[in-house]
């Protein structure tokens, strides 16, 4: 026994000692703590993945975009990079931008930066090369010549140019123009040739459009492509304000150091603090992580509990926070083409029978609000627009009494045996393309087809939104007084979305119209794009593009003109178009908002001037960022 | 010995082919579309015909078209695949990851080290505490020590180890300020040299291997107790304390020789259950290892890192029984395997 407490004794003593050695003494320093796990792939873009740690790490290290966003989400034209963007309607249907870069940017080695390094990345997203490392680009659909290039047919991409040594030009295909946000098509990024495809290769433009000299291969650059993607240190080649001195892919932890040769974001704005770094959180334990200084910026709280707890160390001291709405919302989801959800009136009492305010508040325990249409109140048309939202949209008020009356007029008055309603479920006379297979009507002997105000629901387990749900709606005494059944059929995640997208290359059940009504959530971009999401064409259909199901011609054209038809400097026309948009879709309501939540950033109280919002990140805000005296 | 051995090993390559197939077809049975997942970034950015055209395209890249059989056979090697070539599971391929985008043997690679590197510790450190309380015990049976120690193998034997995990956080990490809550490296430390790195990640990783120890400890203890208990009650202890040989010599030499045979199966268990992780303590402590992995791959249906870390275990496990088998023959002669 002697022998077993001397060791532990030793043990213990081993270890207090180690915990000396390894203590930190970096006084203010800022470690961010990442609710996703960082993956480690740090190629331009998301040539391969798309996790959002990997992508705000991109945005730390490349920010040398001829395009980027602004703190509303709105793109513009980058003045430190840019000297010009300008553009040219040509009269066989495709637009030309034409885009001058200023001369003197570098590299974070010192290096100068050349036009070819702003030109590879889109020229390679139109060779075959680029799918055949696996890289999923597209470019060569949207440039013309592109799709020729890719197919061999073309050794250059004819409608991408280098003009001279400042200035790229490039024809972007009829059918993709005019489009609202077209001015995307002019970003251009930096990113080394040398770094990341090896050395020898090159751009050149002969006069009848770009082409890689060097001869390089899928084969040829494959290796050299894999190192610079997964490689952090002080050999990684960038140009954003951070230079990604360490990933340790043991750890999951990645160290940034201030890139000294940074030109400034759009607003010549550079970065003050001089490194932080990056870990995982665990949603288990982050509370206890962040008072025990594991780490002391946590970002993005979403979740309300989460919030309040945020709210108490906050009050303890020592930490600050940051509120921001988000841009999307948790939904309920209507499929419009069959059954009960059919009917507009019935979408609209189910919304007036569930009291929005009330589940927005308990869902997320004071920590967010409810909207009235498909937008997130982050959305800079929102912020142009709120208070014509605000007097022309339907809130749906929680009433039975108008829940009722808009069953009544819409027909709803029937009993099972097509007599007067009195109490119980609801029937309607339809016909017979409305009643469809649904399996829940009733014929009866003269061959009337009464249709009962049963819905079913498909919800996701383990949702704490399908909990709520459940009971202030399908449990909610008034909508069984109110004569309508919402019958909650429970499944996962993924069976959900093969419902909802009547995708019958998993099963051919899935194809069949079971469930009108489900549960989910959705965020916005900052290209506010609709469109073919409310489309008519039956082949579109089927490929699930308009998942509603609501074939509403006037808001299949909104929803495609207020891109299409739109210039990016037609903002006037275009927010009119998103007003009608907006109005349309919340008089038929093929989707009730339920909640759209406020996030919170924790982060430490010594830290200055952080701004983070919807569309302005921890990438962008920490430039501004400062470290008290 | 050859031959049984050899015996074993095709009973094994049948029973992994069995068992391979299994999981292939369980995994096929979940409604996903792996071709729609890899797409569905691309929507938006791209016109209805592109999409169809190169979701189709993907498809038959990705071989889904084909039946559950063809697929099968491609995946663990037997088929030639959409490129024409043998390459699968048999030809040293075990697969891609959807999720991470790279070969599923890079996306094993860190976790599978972080893993082993814990495991080893937590192995070590449980069976050089509880086969020395378990003979302890058993030896002094029923005393006042023997009676707390069951107490507290059957607490770290029946309460769950999220439990564990947060009680001792709570103690060592926000309380004492002992060990740090999370990951395996001080946050932005420079190390010196290779030694102050290691002493870092012993650091971190003490009390997840404290936790880990601490949850062993109950089931050994009480294995080998019960174990050496039986042994000691046997006539030739009788005898061999008869004899007037030391006490040590009895214990040691004649009850424990007998008394590992059942304990045997245990500690190679333990031994090879180095290469496995566990989902809730690396979860907990934001460590990066084979049971995050796991978890991570069957969130995101990941199902060829998913498979191949499942015929990983499967290999272990069918040669670990091999090795447990030929083990019993070394420990006991009175078994011997190739007769």
């Amino acid at each position: 026994m002697k022998k077993i407490f001397a060791m532990l004794l030793v043990l213990a003593m081993a270890f207090t000692m180690v915990s000396a050695v390894a203590e930190n003494n970096d006084e203010h320093m800022l470690i961010y703590g990442c609710s996703t796990e960082i993956g480690g792939d740090f190629a331009p873009g998301a040539w391969w993945t798309n996790n959002a740690t990997d992508k705000m790490i991109r945005d730390l290290s490349n920010d040398c975009g001829t395009v980027v966003s602004n703190q509303g989400g709105e793109y513009i034209m980058n003045p430190t990079v840019c000297e010009s963007i300008t553009s040219v309607m040509n009269d066989d249907g495709t637009k030309t931008f034409t885009v001058k870069v200023k001369s003197g940017l570098k590299y974070n080695s010192g290096k100068e930066i050349t036009i070819q390094d702003f030109v590879w990345t889109t020229l390679f997203a139109c060779s075959k090369m680029a799918t055949d490392v696996g890289a999923k680009l597209t470019g060569y659909l949207t440039i013309v010549g592109g799709q020729d290039y890719y197919d061999g047919k073309a050794d250059t991409v004819t409608g991408l140019h280098i003009l001279d040594e400042n200035t790229i030009s490039v024809t972007i295909v009829a059918d993709k123009v005019p489009y609202f946000y077209d001015i995307t098509y002019a970003g251009f990024d930096a990113f080394d040739i040398a770094y990341w495809l090896g050395e020898g290769y090159g751009v050149a433009d002969d006069g009848n459009g770009c082409y890689f000299t060097g001869e390089p291969t899928a084969e040829k650059i494959k290796d050299r492509l894999e190192y610079a993607r997964f490689n952090a240190g002080t050999d990684r080649v960038s140009t954003g304000p951070y230079n990604l001195v360490e990933f340790d892919k043991a750890a999951l932890q990645a160290t940034f150091e201030i890139n000294p040769n940074y030109a400034g974001n759009f607003e010549g704005q550079k970065p003050s603090i001089k490194k932080f770094v990056i870990v995982k959180a665990e949603s288990a334990t982050w509370n206890d992580a962040i008072k025990t200084g594991a780490f002391n910026f946590y970002d993005t709280l979403t979740d309300g509990n989460e919030i309040n707890q945020a709210m108490d160390i906050v009050e303890a001291g020592g930490f600050k926070y940051v509120q921001f709405d988000r841009p999307g919302y948790g939904k309920i989801m209507f499929q419009c083409d069959f059954g009960p959800t059919q009917f507009k009136a019935v979408r609209h009492a189910v919304a007036m029978l569930l009291d929005r305010n009330e589940f927005a508040n308990t869902f997320c325990q004071g920590w967010g609000g409810v909207v009235n249409g498909p937008y997130g109140t982050g959305l800079w048309q929102y912020q142009e627009a709120e208070e014509w939202l605000d007097e022309n949209l339907n809130p749906y008020t929680y009433s039975y009494d108008n829940a009722v009356a808009a069953l009544v007029e819409d027909g709803w008055t029937l009993n099972e045996k097509g007599e007067a309603w009195t109490e119980g479920i609801r029937y309607k006379k339809v016909t017979e393309k409305e009643a469809g297979d649904y399996a829940h009507n009733v014929t009866l002997a003269d061959g009337t087809i009464l249709m009962p105000l049963i819905i079913e629901w498909s919800s996701s387990d383990g949702n704490p939104v399908s909990e709520l749900l459940k009971v202030m709606l399908s449990e909610n005494p008034d909508t069984a007084k109110a004569g309508m059944q919402i019958n909650q059929n429970v499944m996962t995640f993924s069976e959900l979305l093969n419902y909802m997208y009547r995708d019958t290359s998993v099963d051919a059940k899935y194809g069949l119209k079971t469930y009108g009504m489900y549960n989910l959530a959705s965020n916005f971009q900052p290209a506010y794009d609709q469109s073919y999401s409310f489309t008519l064409d039956p082949d579109l259909l089927a490929q699930g593009y308009n998942q509603n199901y609501l074939l509403d011609e006037e808001l299949d054209k909104l929803s495609m003109d207020m891109v299409y038809t739109v210039n990016s400097d037609e903002t006037e026309k275009y927010m009119d178009m998103w007003k009608q948009f907006i109005a349309r879709w919340n008089d038929l309501l093929p989707e009730i908002p339920l909640y759209s939540n406020i996030y919170i950033t924790l982060y430490p109280e010594w830290l200055e001037n952080y701004e983070q919002d919807s569309f302005w990140d921890f990438s962008q805000a920490i430039l501004y960022a400062t470290i008290a005296e | 010995m050859t031959r049984y051995i050899l015996k074993r090993i095709g009973y094994m390559i049948i029973v992994f082919l069995i068992v391979s197939f299994l999981m292939y077809s369980l995994y096929n049975l979940i409604p996903s579309d792996p071709a729609r997942a890899e797409m569905e970034g691309l929507k938006k950015s791209l016109k209805p015909a592109e999409y169809e055209a190169q979701y189709r395209q993907l498809r038959q890249e990705m071989g889904l078209d084909d039946s559950l059989i063809v697929r099968y056979l491609r995946w663990i090697g037997l088929w030639k695949d959409v490129k024409g070539e043998f390459n699968g599971l048999l030809e040293g391929n075990m697969g891609y990851s959807r999720f991470f985008k790279v070969n599923v043997v890079d996306a094993i690679r860190e976790p599978m080290k972080n893993t082993i590197f814990i495991n080893i510790f937590s192995t070590i450190a449980a069976l050089g505490i509880t086969i020395p309380l378990g003979i302890y015990c058993a030896v002094h049976k029923n005393s006042k020590f023997d009676q707390s120690v069951q107490v507290v193998t059957i607490l770290g034997y029946s309460i769950p180890i999220y439990i564990i995990v947060l009680i001792f956080m709570f103690f060592f990490c926000v309380l004492w300020r002992v060990f740090p809550i999370q990951g395996i490296k001080t946050p932005g430390i420079t190390y010196a040299n290779n030694w102050e790195a290691f002493v870092d990640k012993l650091y971190h990783i003490a009390l997840p291997v404290i936790v880990m120890t601490f949850s062993a400890l109950g089931g050994m203890t009480r294995y080998v107790r019960s174990s050496m208990i039986e042994a000691l009650s046997m006539d030739y202890i009788r005898t061999a304390r008869a004899k007037g040989l030391k006490e040590k010599v009895v214990i040691y030499s004649h009850a424990w020789r007998n008394a590992l045979l059942p304990v045997i199966t245990s500690i190679i268990g333990w031994f090879l259950g180095i290469f496995s992780g566990s989902v809730v303590i690396e979860n907990s402590f934001s460590l990066s290892g084979m049971g995050k992995l796991y978890w991570q791959g069957l969130n995101n249906l990941d199902f060829e890192l998913v498979l191949a870390i499942q015929m990983f275990y499967t290999v272990v496990s069918l040669l670990g029984a091999l090795l447990i088998d030929i083990s019993y023959g070394l420990v006991d002669p009175r078994v011997r395997i190739d007769k």
